[in-house]
């Protein structure tokens, strides 16, 4: 059956009852994290690490945690990752359809009303820790988004469990109107920290500037450590070493035919 | 397996919460609200430079302590609700209509909401006054109230040196003064001072750095620093 | 005039009414990962430097290895606390051992002495996950591993600690283990030469240093043979 929208709750009950007799539920990939971002002289800079984890596993080496919000607006996530991956792109959506109804850019003041409210409304179980950066008419603005629907804003802000981390950098080397190089490095500084000193946190280094000019997106700024060791008696295996069973060749052009597509026409 | 040592700082389990020193009193002509500016998640100070004086309407502002998240979104709707009645109204809300609404949503939610609350403002009506919501969804009308976990230290202080019929001057010194007091008592309260004076003749903030904050008995005066702050 | 409340005088926020106070625990896990690897005439032991407690570092460089003498050593993860302590314990009865019977301890009889030590502390144990490892009497390799209350056994080749659920596998594979129920039994020693042994246990290493977040920075690895103890180290990553 079709779903009407919104989350399905049918098997909370069933899963009460479950956990009251013991069993322990599935175990969710959180992005154990160290997040960042600044406001300079004319946009903010936002920073992540790359590194996420599954209990004391890392899950992946090199995910992306800056997400797109609007082409002004970027979005840093840590929590739950299908949590900020999906409150990110809930909210990019209705920033997209509200671009299209009214013809204005996106506002980042709206982007974190929307991200609060969807929030707040589920108490803190959407787990989803975000620092929301862009710039508007208005100029740059910068927020800190917790999972309870609480917001602040602020010239310089971290989030993550590297969080204390990075904001050590920023208390020691903040200044007010940096220059982007500035910025850039206080912020990959930041995230070092976290990189190195959190164990939730790892991997490389990602940036996101965003300026009245545009947005540079600098996935894997800083490609902090490769593998420190190569195998001298690496295993290998010749050729060969699977039998082929059976072979089959198929010919899928008598199946398919091939017809030249035409251009749609749009509306300018 | 959780890792043993998450619960020193937990981003995600534990809500961010203001343990808090709010205030606002009358004087001759209208309201001075105050308010320290620290936010923490269980021992992390997650802002120090916090605002916890919002507006409701622009003669109408409120304090907000407790948890963060529920007075934010408590404080949208009030001025959601109130920029509907004004326009119904034609004319300027009422700081008690402000804070009836505002008691309404903390009483009616009071299962789901930790909120302590202060509404103050000046309307042309009554002129300045103070309305304290406490955690229950009370409302009580008062010359002057505090409220936020740093309030406990600072009753007897606040209830010798209020008097009625103050200069706005003297109310403002006197908000500065109490706040300042509880910020050296209260662990949960500190960084800058706050404040919003609201009159017939508009809205003034003030700022007060931490470094300038009065230095209570015992305390050591905050080290100098090489660039003064901008205020 | 007193109207306001202090905040949290009553009712607790949702969420916020659980876990206000967390209850405190007589274990703490320090992270850290161990292998050893027995040859026909050596024997390979190797100890990441790590020590962690939650999501922060404690060191980069602790030795979680204890040598008693060129022909035996233990090495030990879990809880850096319980580990000290077990590994002065085994210093001193060493010691002890020395002085009335005029040699060292051989492998086999430290195995059962840890086991020994493991087990008197059977209601409150040891948080530690040890291996024994050095040369028999025969002079081939020995590993013995043990659970945290002293059952044990000797092995090929052992694998303890945090990362121990990346390495057995590959070992494992790698080492050709026998299944005990093949018979005629077949013996338990690695056939590998030693400088391919020592590459599969670094490979090892820097394969689980890559997804184990307590295992890391550096590791240190002893190679016991007859002429006494090599040392030899490998860096891993430190993020």
């Amino acid at each position: 059956m079709a779903q009407a929208g919104g989350f399905s709750f049918d098997l909370c009950k069933r899963n009460e009852f479950l956990e009251a007799r013991g069993m322990k539920g599935p175990g969710f990939t959180k992005t154990g994290t160290t997040i960042a971002g600044v406001i300079f002289k004319d946009g903010v800079v936002l920073g992540a690490d790359t590194r996420s984890t599954a209990g004391t596993t890392v899950a992946d080496k090199n995910c992306e945690k800056i997400h797109y919000i609007a082409p002004n607006i970027y979005c840093c996530g840590a929590g739950t990752a299908a949590d900020t991956e999906n409150v990110t792109g809930m909210v990019a959506s209705q920033l997209e359809l509200h671009r299209y109804a009214t013809g204005t850019q996106s506002r980042v003041i709206t982007a974190m009303t929307l991200l609060k409210s969807h929030l707040f409304r589920y108490q803190g179980h959407v787990s989803a820790a975000l620092v929301l950066g862009g710039v508007d008419f208005r100029g740059p603005h910068l927020f800190t988004v917790y999972p309870h629907g609480s917001t602040d804003s602020l010239p310089f802000c971290t989030m993550g469990s590297g969080s204390l981390n990075a904001m050590a950098v920023f208390e020691a080397g903040y200044k007010d109107d940096m220059s982007k190089e500035e910025a850039m490095e206080l912020v990959a500084r930041a995230i070092r920290s976290g990189v190195m000193n959190d164990l939730g946190s790892g991997s490389n280094v990602d940036l996101c500037i965003i300026s009245k000019e545009g947005v540079e997106y600098k996935r894997n700024h800083e490609y902090l450590q490769g593998k420190t060791y190569e195998r001298q008696f690496p295993q290998r295996f010749a050729a060969g070493s699977v039998p082929v069973v059976r072979e089959r060749v198929y010919d899928i052009r008598k199946a398919v035919t091939v017809v030249e597509g035409e251009p749609m026409e749009m509306e300018s | 397996m959780e890792p043993g040592g998450m619960a020193q700082h937990d981003f995600l389990s534990q809500p961010v919460s203001m343990g808090t020193t709010i205030m606002a009193a009358s004087y001759d002509g209208g309201v001075v609200m105050g308010a320290d500016s620290r936010t923490s998640t269980g021992t992390y100070i997650a802002n120090r430079a916090t605002d916890k004086i919002t507006p409701l309407t622009d003669s109408i502002y409120i304090c907000r302590s407790g948890s963060a998240a529920d007075t934010q979104n408590l404080s949208r709707y009030v001025q959601w609700f109130l920029e509907q009645h004004g326009m119904e109204l034609g004319d300027e809300p009422e700081v008690k209509t402000a804070a009836k609404l505002a008691q309404m949503m903390a009483y009616q939610n009071k299962n789901f909401l930790q909120a302590g609350l202060i509404v103050a403002g000046w309307d042309k009506h009554e002129g300045g006054s103070v309305y304290a919501i406490p955690l229950g969804g009370t409302l009580v009308k008062t010359p002057f109230t505090i409220g936020g976990s740093g309030s406990a230290y600072i009753y007897g202080l606040c209830d010798k040196l209020w008097r009625p019929n103050m200069t706005e001057e003297e109310c403002r010194a006197f908000v500065v003064k109490a706040v300042s007091h509880a910020m050296a008592r209260d662990g949960s309260s500190g960084g800058c001072i706050r404040t919003v004076t609201i009159s017939k003749d508009g809205v003034k903030r003030t700022f007060t750095p931490g470094d300038q904050v009065p230095v209570a008995a015992g305390e050591l005066p905050p080290p100098q620093r090489a660039v003064p702050a901008q205020v | 005039m007193a109207t306001a409340l202090p905040v949290r005088a009553q009712v607790p926020a949702a969420g916020q009414a659980t876990k206000q106070h967390a209850s405190w625990s007589p274990y703490d896990d320090n992270g850290g990962t161990v292998v050893a690897v027995a040859g026909d005439d050596y024997c390979i032991v190797a100890a990441s430097t790590r020590m962690s407690t939650g999501y922060s570092i404690l060191t980069r460089n602790k030795s979680k290895i204890l040598r008693l003498n060129p022909k035996c050593v233990v090495a030990s993860a879990g809880m850096q606390a319980d580990m000290e302590t077990l590994h002065k314990m085994l210093h001193s009865r060493h010691v002890t051992y020395q002085f009335n019977h005029r040699r060292p301890m051989s492998c086999p009889a430290t195995a059962q002495l840890l086991s020994n030590t493991l087990y008197y502390k059977r209601f409150f144990p040891y948080y530690t996950f040890n291996l024994c490892a050095g040369l028999d009497d025969e002079g081939r390799g020995a590993v013995y591993t043990y659970d945290a209350i002293g059952s044990y056994e000797r092995v090929g080749y052992g694998c303890q600690g945090s990362g121990k659920e990346l390495i057995q596998p590959v070992l494992d594979n790698q080492l050709k283990a026998a299944s005990p129920l093949v018979l005629p039994q077949q013996q338990w020693l690695s056939s590998l030469p030693l400088e391919q042994a020592v590459d599969l246990v670094k490979g090892a290493f820097v394969s689980a240093g890559e997804r184990d977040i307590y295992t890391g920075d550096d590791v240190e690895i002893l190679i016991i043979t007859k002429d006494g103890i090599r040392t030899d180290s490998l860096q891993l990553k430190r993020d």
